[in-house]
């Protein structure tokens, strides 16, 4: 589990999203946003509302990314589900609640009231927060560079077989 | 102990994938010397993900609203097609098209190519309908010169068609750098004053496409394959076109009009069309991207886009898929019921223009009935023909199937003054062809004949097609 960097999943440090690399357009987007200098992934993709939520929540979406993962079943065009939409415009509120819901009211509502049409998401405007443009896998093509991989731990007999 | 190794596996399978990045031009181990490769097996080594996906075009199973990845029988569905095709081959069979892997056993099968060899039979096409059907066409023309390429027989180059549509039709096999194969689209540029060598690859990666998926003729007497595009790419320039050559495919035995067939102008209607216009290649969509273990590569497995939403139409549009699937159905079906109105006013116009020639109508008075008749179903066809067209370029296709209906009318009403004129002022009785067989004996074709003949030609001359091309190495036989 240690090779797996598994213990990296507790923590806040946004390499641990990249442990495997269906992350790294978003990471290298991420990175050179302006999001990147302050704001880790979980900032925004987890709940903050209490430590419960947080985990519950991590433990939730990490077993659905491992189950993708390990049967190549992820998308091309990665896209956020509603519960999960739910949490990065609550963590937008969350961070900038002056801004909009003092100065502006978009911040008043949540993403579910959004979708019911009563207002709009956040990224409906702001489209390029924070992730650029890029909207597939490919987009940013060659991003495994932005942290190094760490080194197989698997035995060379055991990659001769699986070869 | 078992669990233990199990779950082991399974970690590294996780770990593994992590490192699935692979460097392909740093091993390659096939280098060709030649721009033009004919055996697509060939490349397998060296582009497994190109080639495996390239190779799945033999998959059927995709099925849209309209059209999939399987042979339909589009006659059957639309039997007013076979009297607005009468007295030219698509009459005979028409389907809907599948993937590149079966171009050629498709194109052996289909009624239009005949059966030559078998009951004495001669060939009814030359050799240029083989054009589009993949690399052994640029080697042929290359080992044969041009002209007598296209001046052949289509049953003379049987026996060497053997490789279906892959990797050198746009491909150049020494850089694998994009370069359609086919010289009738270099020279339909040139005329128009432009250059397919200094196309950028965005450019190209429609072109490769354009080569094959556009508007074409044969030149009377020689066979040349030439596109219509001097005068520019839309549906009336090429029509302008053909008007200044008096160029016709055939003259329709029902109404003896001049008729233009149109071949499937996709990559000039996609023009028309909002993603053509915006710069969206045909390999944007057909071709996507994918990432797979980090490395990128385009998909091979060219098909609808609609069978992988989630690296075509979001790659750019944010919607959820299931709305995309909707918009783009919205769209068809909105042309679609424009194009069944065309196809019943066409078919009832050239049965009924056959009634006036056989009531007395003269020469003079048909003339302005087959004019409109003509421009009619030329905008039908054009239209239709692409099989992508009313996603492609909605607005355009509906403009000229709106065309083709008051064409079509005009000349109905015209057909109904000539008919006065001559002393009938009833209704003009119309056939049943409300089937495809209905529809075929109406217009006086046999079919059992045609299928028979069909049949033994698969049995008897193919196969030896097939083992003389293995004996001269031009075949590499899998099994």
């Amino acid at each position: 589990m240690y090779l797996l960097r598994a213990h990296t999943y507790l923590g806040d440090d946004p390499s641990a999203c990249i442990n495997c690399h269906i992350m790294t357009p978003y990471y290298a987007t991420w990175s050179h946003s302006s999001h990147g200098r302050d704001a880790t992934c979980n900032d925004c993709h987890v709940p903050h509302s209490s430590l419960a939520a947080k985990y519950g929540f991590k433990a939730m979406d990490g077993l659905k990314h491992t189950a993708y993962f390990v049967t190549h079943s992820e998308r091309q065009a990665i896209m956020a589900e509603d519960m999960s939409a739910e949490v990065i415009m609550n963590n937008c509120i969350r961070c900038h609640t002056q801004l909009n819901q003092e100065f502006v009211k978009t911040g008043r509502i949540d993403f579910m009231m959004a979708k019911a049409g009563e207002g709009k998401a956040c990224w409906d405007c702001h489209r390029n927060v924070p992730h650029g443009g890029m909207n597939s896998l490919s987009g940013t093509p060659n991003t495994e560079g932005v942290t190094p991989l760490p080194p197989s731990p698997v035995p060379e007999w055991l990659q001769r077989l699986m070869d | 102990m078992v669990v233990v190794f199990c779950l082991g596996l399974l970690v590294s399978s996780l770990m593994e994938r992590r490192a699935e990045v692979v460097s392909v031009f740093n091993n390659k181990r096939t280098v060709f010397t030649d721009s033009i490769v004919a055996q697509n097996e060939k490349f397998k080594a060296d582009y497994p993900r190109e080639y495996n996906t390239w190779a799945m075009t033999e998959d059927t199973s995709f099925e849209s609203m309209y059209n999939g990845s399987e042979a339909v029988d589009v006659l059957e569905q639309r039997p007013n097609m076979v009297i607005l095709w009468a007295g030219y081959a698509f009459s005979r069979h028409y389907n809907t098209p599948r993937g590149h892997k079966h171009a050629l056993d498709d194109m052996r099968e289909i009624l239009r190519t005949g059966s030559p060899g078998v009951n004495g039979q001669n060939d009814m096409q030359p050799a240029t309908c083989w054009t589009c059907k993949g690399p052994d066409v640029p080697r042929m023309m290359r080992e044969m010169g041009l002209a007598n390429y296209y001046h052949a027989r289509w049953s003379e180059l049987g026996n060497e068609m053997m490789n279906t549509i892959g990797c050198s039709d746009c491909h150049d096999a020494r850089t694998m750098e994009l370069k359609p194969a086919r010289p009738a689209l270099y020279e339909a540029w040139e005329r128009a004053g432009k250059d397919v060598n200094k196309a950028t690859h965005q450019e190209l990666r429609s072109l490769v496409c354009a080569q094959c998926h556009t508007e074409y003729y044969f030149v009377k007497g020689t066979d040349y394959l030439m596109f219509p595009q001097d005068k520019g790419m839309t549906c009336e320039d090429a029509e302008a076109y053909y008007d200044e050559i008096d160029f016709y495919d055939y003259i329709h035995p029902l109404s003896k009009t001049p008729i233009l067939k149109a071949q499937h102008p996709g990559y000039e209607v996609a023009l028309q069309g909002i993603h053509g216009q915006r710069g969206v290649s045909c390999a944007d969509c057909h071709m996507p991207y994918m990432s797979e273990g980090g490395v990128k590569f385009t998909d091979h497995h060219i098909m609808s886009p609609l069978a992988n939403i989630d690296r075509t139409c979001q790659t750019c549009h944010r919607q959820d898929a299931e709305t995309l699937r909707q918009n783009v159905y919205d769209r068809q079906m909105k042309a679609t019921e424009v194009r069944d109105r065309a196809e019943d006013e066409l078919a009832k116009a050239h049965i009924e223009a056959k009634f006036a020639i056989d009531n007395g109508a003269t020469e003079a008075e048909m003339k302005p009935i087959q004019d409109l008749l003509r421009k009619s179903q030329w905008r039908w066809d054009y239209a239709i023909a692409s099989h992508g067209a009313t996603f492609h370029a909605p607005q355009e296709v509906t403009r000229l199937l709106s065309h083709s209906v008051d064409y079509a009318q005009q000349a109905r009403l015209l057909i109904a003054k000539v008919c006065a004129k001559h002393g009938y002022t009833g209704d003009i009785p119309l056939p049943d062809i409300s089937t495809k067989a209905k529809a075929q004996q109406y217009i006086g074709l046999d079919m059992p004949t045609l299928e028979t003949n069909k049949k033994e030609f698969l049995e008897t001359v193919v196969p030896k097609w097939i083992e003389e091309a293995k004996a001269n190495g031009k075949l590499i036989a899998l099994n």
